[in-house]
């Protein structure tokens, strides 16, 4: 065992005038520490595509993660595909990473762009061995993984970007890599760096785009805790105990609401002091309290934490926004989505009376269901999640 | 002078901001700057009548409407 965890995030952009995209990504988690993640590029575009290669990419997925051979899984692909009318083959390429206790990666790729490692900011070029299942030729290579390596998984659609328009072989590996290893070191989240690769190929389309192209991300790295305090407890005398609590733990120390900042303000001994800065924002302000990384406000910013949330495990817009804003939700969205792999959530279960007023939208309820609704939203970023009510 | 405008999150609702925005610009086109100090707080437990204004500690309720005949009675009255 070791203290490393995989971020894994992918985006996709669909040809043009199509609903559905024919590249598929599945990622199943068989433990907290071994994923497999599987990108299929189905023939073609559209509803056909879109079947095939979530077929490839759920068969595959599933029957690796319960430790069948890749044989196995190659062989009942090749029996259970629909064969295309027109072309009659049924295929699907796939790449698939395997990562087995966070500490190994099996990479088995078959007809996609081979995939990209960036380790250590530079391009990594990782041995491979040819196999021949099925009469198809599949590259494998297994590699100890380290902190900070980025491997990034591709359709051919990536490299086809730009054909004809903005280059004349379109968007060639080793210019993919450059603009990889460019990128990157910024510290962004996959998700946030497969985006950004995908709106690159859009770009280079002309927005237009000829193919289906996904960029898949796995960023190996640090396990980073995290703690969030939420809410006064509901009763007065458990004040001390949650503090020391929330305190007590390892990692950065959030803390969201006025009540509940004075609260820890007394608790440490130190001044709260409240900024007047709004940031061209429509949250409120920040504060600060000496021993505290960030200190907000409560609902009105969580509740815009949650919209970025919701948008970031979507479409990924936003990130735009939170990811160089300096205002109190977007600095906690740069904290929970792109350093924290394990959050606690502190919530107390105080009513503030003055909030029960049915024309503010910040009453109790609404307070409880951001919590749940975020919290959800974090695990499904891959995140490990406690929550602990007072 | 201490003025200090809570920045919580039912004074936020109720405008704070607006009046936050108004007290600066005021402050600044009285040439005021130097001998008001402006400050913001989280809650000062009177949410009910936000938003919540303290003048050297004496509480006022302002609304983003009032804020100038606030200031002109409660900070520029008083220091000038």
């Amino acid at each position: 065992m070791n203290n490393l965890c995989a971020d894994i995030g992918y985006k996709s952009i669909n040809h043009s005038g199509e609903q559905l995209c024919g590249d598929h990504v599945d990622i199943i988690n068989r433990d907290e520490n071994s994923a497999v993640v599987v990108l299929a590029d189905g023939l073609g575009s559209g509803v056909k595509a879109s079947i095939l290669s979530t077929l490839t990419s759920k068969i595959i997925s599933t029957m690796m993660a319960d430790g069948l051979s890749l044989e196995d899984c190659v062989e009942t692909i090749a029996a259970t595909l629909p064969i295309c009318s027109v072309r009659k083959v049924a295929y699907s390429t796939f790449t698939i990473i395997h990562l087995i206790n966070n500490e190994t990666a099996e990479i088995i790729q078959y007809d996609n762009p081979l995939v990209i490692l960036i380790r250590n900011g530079k391009n990594y070029d990782y041995p491979k061995t040819e196999l021949n299942i099925g009469g198809k030729k599949i590259y494998k290579s297994v590699i100890s993984l380290e902190e900070n390596d980025i491997f990034v998984a591709m359709s051919d659609g990536c490299p086809h970007a730009g054909i004809g328009t903005a280059y004349n072989f379109g968007w060639e590996r080793d210019d993919i890599i450059n603009f990889v290893e460019t990128v990157s070191v910024a510290g962004y989240t996959a998700k946030t760096l497969s985006t950004i690769i995908a709106d690159e190929c859009d770009k280079l389309y002309g927005f237009e785009p000829g193919d289906d192209a996904t960029a898949c991300v796995v960023h190996i790295r640090k396990r980073e805790p995290m703690n969030i305090l939420f809410g006064p407890p509901s009763n007065r005398d458990d004040c001390d105990r949650m503090m020391s609590l929330f305190f007590s733990k390892e990692g950065k120390h959030i803390i969201c609401g006025g009540t509940t900042s004075s609260i820890a303000a007394k608790y440490l001994g130190k001044p709260l002091r409240a900024s007047l800065n709004f940031e061209q924002s429509d949250v409120p302000p920040i504060a600060y309290i000496d021993g505290v990384d960030l200190v907000t406000e409560g609902v009105i910013t969580i509740n815009k934490v949650l919209t970025y949330a919701k948008d970031y495990i979507d479409d990924n817009e936003s990130y735009t926004q939170w990811s160089c804003k300096r205002d109190g939700a977007s600095l906690i969205c740069r904290l929970l989505f792109e350093e924290a792999t394990d959050i606690n959530f502190f919530v107390g279960r105080a009513i503030n009376p003055a909030h029960q007023n049915p024309e503010l939208p910040i009453n109790f309820n609404i307070k409880m269901n951001l919590v749940k609704e975020l919290s959800e939203c974090l695990r499904k970023m891959g995140k490990r999640i406690k929550i602990s009510y007072f | 002078m201490k003025v200090t405008v809570c920045i919580g999150s039912s004074c936020h609702i109720k405008g704070s901001r607006q009046v936050v925005e108004q007290l600066q610009s005021l402050i600044s086109e009285n040439n005021l700057t130097d001998k008001v100090e402006l400050g913001g707080t989280f809650c000062m437990g009177r949410c009910q009548e936000g938003v919540c204004v303290t003048v050297d500690d004496n509480f006022h309720s302002v609304t983003p409407e009032g804020t100038k005949d606030f200031f002109e009675k409660e900070i520029k009255s008083a220091v000038m």
